[in-house]
């Protein structure tokens, strides 16, 4: 019978069946033959058959079209808020225009309209941080925008100067410190975090995260390669532990009492102080918020935004959504459930915002921070910060 | 030397000839060219190893050693907990004799069907839990040594966590090695006044010890494949390393070089394994051999032995199955709506095109190699495997490359296809369906086929009239192990998947990214519970055996 051993399947597929003999007939030998064949002929042979049969292969058609109809918005999101679920059902109340929605990270929907080119479904992106609407436009996926109503709501930084993009809300990335052990006093900019004072006591996420990128990218701006490099490094030295986990966690770990003080962005804490489980609460009252360099260039601050892309099908459903969004009642909606601040930062009417007290935000263009994102990131991974 | 080298060379070219006279026709070309169709993103992707890319002496210089250790170390931390855990159980279950032996035989697979990066979602606050450590160190010693514990703690969680699910590998090749050996080599061990431990280590472990390689290999190459779980966990590795130079980075060439550079590792990993095992073979045991007399174990030892199965039965799938379904009872309202239908059964749909698809190519290939005889298409074949050797990111990246040079010449836009993504797991799983095909093939059907053509038959007759029908055994596990192994991956379905597709694997990744892992329980758990579908058709197989 074929089945001699109950396991022959998952064994052969184990790769054992070669070398304990439960299958006499088993080829003995395969995992050799691989690689004796690849170090023969895999490379050239390869080579050449891709020149010679790319077409007649891709002749066999392999293509899935995607097929779009009237009075619908493809959106791209990387947003995954509870927030934007409430706005896309009342746009689509207000108008009648169906919001189909693909949410997956920024940069992969990035790479995905790169691909789609001018066969993309999607209509409109939207993403956080202004690095990767930069980047999107850097990539050709975006398209310009002209619109009064636009340019009213969404102040001259929190947009890209062509029209590419545009800013919806606005974060501040600050400084937040147990207020068990440390003084508000003892805070002042980002740059004193390098300070040997804070040795063993910072923690913040790992530099793959955009959030990092755009706050290196403003030291930069603001103070030049050369120190925005040595602040990383000395800052990594400063952390109580490697980068790691989300904005969060970083909360997580001065409440719990293993740093004293995080890098992280305003609406985590806005999330943690709302959240259903009491010990994400209890973080919340731990920890206080501190908008750094009030006496200078002022807090970080960031935007998360859209604009229509370059392929938009729908652009004058895509425009009217992003002005939708702009809209009064929506910002106010983004401060209410996702705790961040409307695109004029002074508009805010949520009180937990409001609680943390007004700041100074850096108004260096957020179009700079995209242009020095790749240097952001390579200085990143001089300075050791993972 | 020279001469050698050109008798095999004319070895070669008068064997290539012969092969173009008699076996040239529509069956060899097409099962050629698909073959080295299956190749080509591996192909590919090994190209770009020496290819300019305009990051990479910063990447070589600031990251790629990270990559490397971190790498390294994932990869032999957990290849040594493996072998402790499934050697070990496996001596006690193939050669023991303890209440329970036959439960844990089986048992002990389980955690197979849990992939990496759901076991580390269920372990998530594994980290957390050392808080309390942590802060003390920090308070009582000083923040740097708290630093460094921390920092260093990273390694063994993720390795304690990937070889708890693993070790099943091992443990199967080396149960699979002692329960076959001669049980005169045994004896031979006890006469010569050899107690169960001396012939463990100088009779049984030897014997077994070319399997064992081959099933470390295996963990070796999962561990390598892993994203979820370094991702979660933090460690820098060479995939977590390919996803950030091209997604943060936005640098394609430079992802792809680090690609590479991993898939040579592998190559390099899969001639050591040849050479750790010195072109050793394990001492074949024929049927007649008489069963083999197991130890049978005092009521201490016996203890221990059952002690000892348990860990990894309830690290590898107890505890984080019950974490997962403790955590899916109160978050299975919330989850559960009409798009998490949908995206069921885009995995159940794109898993089943897989399974089908693959099974289907790997019949061709193997039949076409065996029933002409042809040695390049057998070489082909064998190139087309090696896709389950390379991790999933790297494939996709093949396959990205590919399509962006099709869209470049034809215009056609192939990322994002349904058809590509089936077609990246063909490429990733063939030699899954493949192996027990070919194997089955070649022990059923070599003759019949034979008798067959001189009785007038052609082809296609032969495959399906004789080959099919007799294959029908192997067949159906072939795919129902790709269907599984497809609903589980989670790299390459991450980069592939086209517009507005989720899979059970790809909603299980966003939920536990975005902080939200008792909502991922929810599609992990159906993913578990299908993985375990073989195990309980394996179980079924064991208990009736044929004949």
């Amino acid at each position: 019978m074929f089945l001699v051993e109950p396991y022959s399947f998952l064994t052969a597929r184990l790769w054992h069946g070669r070398c304990c003999g439960t299958t006499a007939l088993v080829n003995q030998n395969w995992m050799l033959d691989i690689v004796e064949t690849v170090s023969h002929f895999g490379e050239p042979l390869a080579r050449f058959v891709m020149k010679s049969f790319l077409k007649s292969f891709f002749a066999l058609g392999l293509l899935a079209g995607v097929s779009v109809s009237a009075a619908e918005l493809n959106v791209y999101s990387h947003r995954h808020y509870d927030s934007d679920a409430i706005l896309f059902k009342q746009f689509t109340k207000e108008t009648g225009i169906k919001i189909n929605v693909v949410k997956a990270s920024a940069d992969q929907l990035i790479q995905r309209l790169i691909s789609e080119g001018k066969n993309s479904p999607a209509d409109v992106l939207l993403t956080v941080d202004a690095g990767r609407l930069h980047r999107a436009k850097a990539a050709g996926v975006l398209q310009p925008v002209k619109s009064r109503a636009l340019a009213k709501k969404v102040p001259a930084p929190m947009r890209d100067p062509e029209g590419h993009w545009f800013g919806m809300t606005v974060r501040s990335r600050v400084i937040v410190y147990s207020k068990d052990r440390v003084k508000p006093s003892d805070l002042s900019t980002y740059e004193a975090l390098a300070k040997p004072e804070w040795k063993g006591r910072v923690v913040a996420r790992s530099s793959s995260n955009i959030y990092n990128q755009s706050l290196l990218a403003s030291i930069i701006a603001a103070n030049g390669k050369d120190k925005a490099l040595a602040w990383a490094k000395a800052v990594r030295k400063n952390m109580a532990r490697s980068p790691r986990g989300s904005d969060r966690d970083q909360a997580r770990a001065v409440a719990a009492g293993l740093a004293d003080v995080a890098i992280m962005n305003t609406y985590y804490l806005g999330i943690l102080a709302n959240s259903a489980v009491a010990a994400d609460r209890e973080v919340a009252a731990k920890v206080g918020v501190f908008f750094p360099n009030q006496d200078g260039r002022g807090a970080h601050i960031n935007v998360s935004g859209g604009g229509v892309t370059a392929s938009a099908k729908n652009k004058k459903e895509a425009i009217r959504f992003l002005e939708f969004l702009t809209s009064a009642k929506s910002q106010e909606a983004f401060g209410n459930v996702n705790h961040e601040y409307p695109v004029i930062i002074k508009n805010n009417k949520s009180e937990l915002l409001k609680s943390w007290g007004s700041f100074k935000a850096d108004d260096v263009n957020l179009s700079v921070l995209g242009a020095k994102n790749a240097e952001a990131v390579k200085l990143f991974d001089l300075a050791g910060w993972e | 030397m020279a001469a050698y080298l050109i008798n095999i060379a004319q070895h070669r070219l008068r064997h290539l000839k012969q092969e173009i006279r008699f076996k040239l026709n529509a069956w060899t070309i097409s099962a050629l060219i698909l073959g080295l169709i299956l190749f080509l993103p591996m192909a590919e992707v090994l190209w770009h190893l020496t290819s300019p890319a305009e990051n990479w002496e910063h990447l070589r210089d600031t990251v790629l050693g990270r990559y490397l250790k971190g790498s390294v170390i994932l990869v032999l931390g957990t290849a040594v907990l493996s072998v402790l855990l499934g050697v070990s159980t496996a001596w006690l279950v193939a050669c023991c004799e303890f209440p329970g032996r036959k439960f844990f035989e089986w048992a002990l697979i389980l955690p197979l069907a849990i992939p990496t990066y759901i076991a580390a979602y269920a372990y998530f606050d594994l980290l957390d839990q050392l808080t309390p450590l942590l802060i003390w160190v920090r308070l009582n010693i000083s923040p740097e040594a708290m630093t460094l514990l921390s920092d260093t703690m990273v390694y063994p969680v993720t390795i304690v966590v990937l070889a708890a699910v693993l070790y099943p590998y091992v443990y199967l090749v080396a149960r699979a090695a002692f329960a076959r050996q001669s049980s005169q080599c045994i004896e031979a061990a006890r006469t010569l006044g050899h107690g169960p431990q001396s012939t463990f280590w100088r009779v049984a472990l030897p014997l077994a010890r070319p399997a064992i390689v081959g099933g470390v290999a295996l963990v070796i190459m999962e561990t390598l494949n892993d994203y979820g779980a370094v991702e979660h966990f933090n460690v820098p590795t060479f995939t977590t390393g390919i996803f950030r130079t091209w997604l943060s980075m936005g640098d394609l060439q430079g992802a792809l070089r680090l690609a590479a550079c991993l898939m040579a590792l592998i190559l390099f990993l899969l001639v050591l394994e040849k050479w750790l095992r010195f072109g050793a073979r394990f001492h074949k045991s024929s049927q007649a051999d008489r069963p083999f007399q197991r130890y049978a174990l005092g009521q201490a030892k016996a203890g221990l032995a059952i002690l000892c199965c348990l860990l990894p039965l309830v690290i590898g799938f107890v505890l984080p199955l019950s974490r997962l379904a403790y955590w899916a009872s109160f978050n299975a309202g919330k989850v559960l709506d009409a798009s998490f239908l949908k995206l069921t059964l885009n995995s159940v749909g794109v898993a089943t095109a897989a399974g089908l698809a693959t099974v289907v190519l790997a019949l061709f290939l193997a039949y076409t190699a065996r029933y002409f005889g042809s040695r390049t298409v057998g070489a082909t074949n064998r190139l087309a495997i090696l896709g389950y050797a390379v991790p999933g990111a790297v494939i996709a990246m093949g396959i990205l490359l590919i399509a962006g040079q099709v869209t470049r010449t034809t215009g056609w836009v192939l990322t994002g296809s349904l058809a590509a993504l089936v077609l990246a797991y063909v490429i990733r799983f063939l030699a899954v369906a493949w192996q027990p095909i070919d194997s089955g093939m070649e022990r059923n059907c070599a003759q019949l086929n034979n008798a067959a053509r001189s009785l007038g038959a052609n082809a296609a007759r032969s495959l399906f009239q004789i080959n099919v029908p007799l294959l029908r055994n192997a067949l159906v596990p072939a795919g129902l192990f790709v269907f599984v192994d497809t609903m589980k991956e989670l790299p390459l379905t991450l980069i592939l998947s086209p517009f507005d597709f989720e899979t059970l694997s790809t909603r299980t990744f966003d939920l536990a990214k975005q902080a939200q892992i008792p909502e991922s329980s929810v599609p992990a758990l159906c993913i578990i519970l299908v993985s375990l579908l073989p195990v309980i058709w394996l179980n079924r197989q064991m208990r009736t055996p044929e004949k």
